[in-house]
């Protein structure tokens, strides 16, 4: 095909979200962030939800995901997301309101949050970035650090002993009468990424429906905390995350 | 029409006049001596009338960042709490503060430090008026001490709240959220439609509207230049408030020749002291700060030139009197009395104390 043809509109095979802005992203190469930022805006889009949502963003990488998504955004102290959201959703239920937080913000420093916000079943989305590390702070144990996994705060592997054992805290959300759906996808593949974004849109359709709280789990990489390439990260998150944390749905109630 | 008069408890009164205000949502968590406000709202079921939100939180932690998530949608929405749970909540006021977020926040306070007592207190003077979270930021800060400024501050609190995008606290203490007095209850007001708070608050995370760019509450800069900004700023409208919102009350202070400062439950005390030494032929006055920041400075330095001596009297170690020092420069005897843990002073304790200290 000649140029001139293939920049044809009609042969346009695939466009920036509307809804992602022109800022420099800030996350590394082979980071899953950029990927999940581009599923919720198409979600939003899609959904022709784009004058009613309202995003919390938390503190550790994704502090700057209001940078990225051109949407209404509240910054949330260190875990506190789901209570934030909580209240966005009740004062102003014609919303659709979701938090993006990682693993050290929705499992360590906001549990007491995150669980309350689910067990009242909040009509929320919760968005869930597990790659078992603090990125921002420069690599540290999270909650979800695999036993052994090196980390700047556990140089030797997270030792159980020591730290105590990895939280499934999907596995826990998903025990709770208040969500409706807790699922675990991942966005190392296009077939992943089709699959994530449709169980992310059912859960923007379940806090809409008024069903309570989704929750969507992204097992991901960090190239920078693991030091590995973003290739070997893949990999790595395939053969050594994937078992402990298992990809699916760990509850989707109809 | 008749007045509407009710006989309630202080915290009632807050629950009450939340209600009648408009207030759009409640976040809170029991601790002795205030979960009358958060029963009182749960037993009036202001949702089924007004539309209010009333919500028992998980802890005072995250009933505070409820209040920050609301607030950021242009919403009128309070918490209240004790001594400490107010400790807890200093996290999500600074960042209120930092976000420049209108909210209410009610302390009754209680004796400290620690778990300490359920009983009275005004400990937390400095928690209060010096900061309690990170960072240099200011809180407007109303101290009732009659059931019926209970009622009454908070529609005046969030009025100055949304005036100056800051949050504001009621600060009580123990005894005027437990007493009971009567109460001229303030009229009912609709809450704000959705229109009104966009046209009032255009900061607000609403939904990003087609026709303007995204609003994104934060108190998050990276910059350091654009955080110095930042904060000038918030010092401007801090400078502004202390020009603007100055409030105390006088009782016999025209001929004074010494002065008592207090404030809240302490000043109720204080007004049967300046009777009892009026009766001794003793030419006693009392001012008593309504606004504890912005603090009366400007006041308290003009009756240094006129009275002898003043007497801070507080339910702490001696916290105010600080500031009463720093508006009077050295220029006459400034004093405190106290009591502490909990433990109330009579008048007679008080008046000894002003000959024991001041004559």
């Amino acid at each position: 095909m000649e140029l001139n043809e293939i920049i044809k509109p009609e042969n346009l095979v695939y466009t920036k979200p509307e809804l992602m802005n022109d800022n420099p992203m800030h996350y590394c190469p082979g980071c899953s962030h950029g990927v999940i930022h581009k599923l919720i805006a198409e979600v939003i889009a899609e959904m022709g939800m784009e004058e009613k949502t309202i995003g919390v963003s938390p503190v550790g990488c994704a502090v700057f995901a209001y940078n990225y998504l051109d949407i209404d955004w509240e910054e949330a102290a260190h875990g506190r997301a789901p209570a934030i959201a909580t209240a966005i959703k009740r004062l102003n239920p014609e919303k659709m309101v979701f938090t993006y937080q990682g693993d050290g913000d929705l499992a360590a420093i906001g549990t007491a949050e995150t669980i309350h916000a689910a067990n009242r079943g909040e009509n929320i989305v919760i968005v869930f970035v597990n790659n078992a590390i603090y990125g921002m702070t420069g690599g540290q144990m999270a909650p979800t650090t695999l036993e052994g996994m090196p980390t700047a705060t556990c140089p030797y592997g997270r030792n159980i002993a020591l730290d105590g054992y990895p939280l499934k805290i999907g596995d826990l959300l998903a025990q709770l009468e208040g969500t409706c759906l807790v699922t675990r996808q991942s966005v190392q593949t296009a077939a992943a990424v089709r699959k994530a974004k449709k169980m992310l849109r059912k859960a923007f359709e379940n806090s809409m429906a008024g069903k309570g709280t989704s929750v969507v789990e992204f097992v991901s990489t960090c190239s920078s905390g693991w030091k590995m390439t973003p290739e070997k990260a893949n990999t790595w998150m395939e053969e050594n995350m994937f078992p402990f944390y298992p990809l699916g749905d760990l509850k989707n109630k109809e | 029409m008749a007045e509407d008069i009710k006989l309630m408890k202080g915290n009632e009164a807050i629950a009450h006049a939340a209600i009648r205000y408009g207030a759009d949502g409640y976040f809170g968590y029991p601790i002795t001596p205030q979960s009358e406000i958060l029963e009182t709202l749960m037993a009036e079921m202001p949702w089924e009338t007004t539309g209010m939100v009333v919500l028992q939180a998980e802890s005072e932690v995250a009933a505070i960042n409820m209040v920050y998530g609301g607030a950021g949608t242009g919403k009128r929405v309070m918490t209240s709490s004790s001594s400490p749970g107010i400790s807890l909540k200093q996290e999500g006021i600074s960042y209120l503060a930092g976000a420049e977020l209108p909210c209410l926040i009610v302390n009754v306070m209680r004796g400290g430090p620690g778990l300490g007592t359920i009983q009275p207190s005004q400990a937390d003077y400095f928690q209060t008026v010096k900061g309690g979270g990170h960072g240099d930021y200011r809180l407007i800060t109303l101290v009732p001490s009659s059931v019926q400024e209970m009622a009454d501050f908070v529609g005046l609190g969030f009025d100055l709240a949304f005036k100056y995008n800051n949050p504001a606290i009621i600060l009580a203490d123990g005894i005027i959220g437990q007493m009971m007095e009567k109460v001229v209850m303030p009229p009912f007001r609709p809450r704000k439609t959705e229109a009104e708070i966009i046209a009032e608050c255009p900061w607000a995370a609403q939904g990003k509207l087609k026709n303007r760019k995204a609003n994104i509450i934060t108190s998050l800069e990276l910059d350091p230049a654009k955080m110095e900004e930042n904060n000038i700023r918030f010092q401007a409208k801090y400078r502004k408030i202390e020009e603007n919102e100055v409030r105390y009350e006088e009782f016999h202070c025209d001929d004074a020749e010494y002065l008592l400062v207090a404030f809240g439950s302490s000043a109720r005390i204080c007004q049967k002291v300046v009777e009892i030494a009026r009766g001794e032929g003793i030419k006693l006055g009392l001012l008593r700060p309504i606004t504890l920041w912005p603090f009366p400075t400007k006041a308290i330095a003009a009756y240094a030139d006129k009275v002898k001596g003043m007497l801070s009297v507080e339910l702490n170690a001696g916290q105010m009197v600080e500031d009463i020092r720093l508006a009077v420069n050295g220029k006459i005897k400034v004093e405190h009395f106290g009591r502490l843990g909990g433990i109330v002073f009579t008048p007679d304790e008080v008046l000894a104390a002003l000959k024991e200290k001041l004559f």
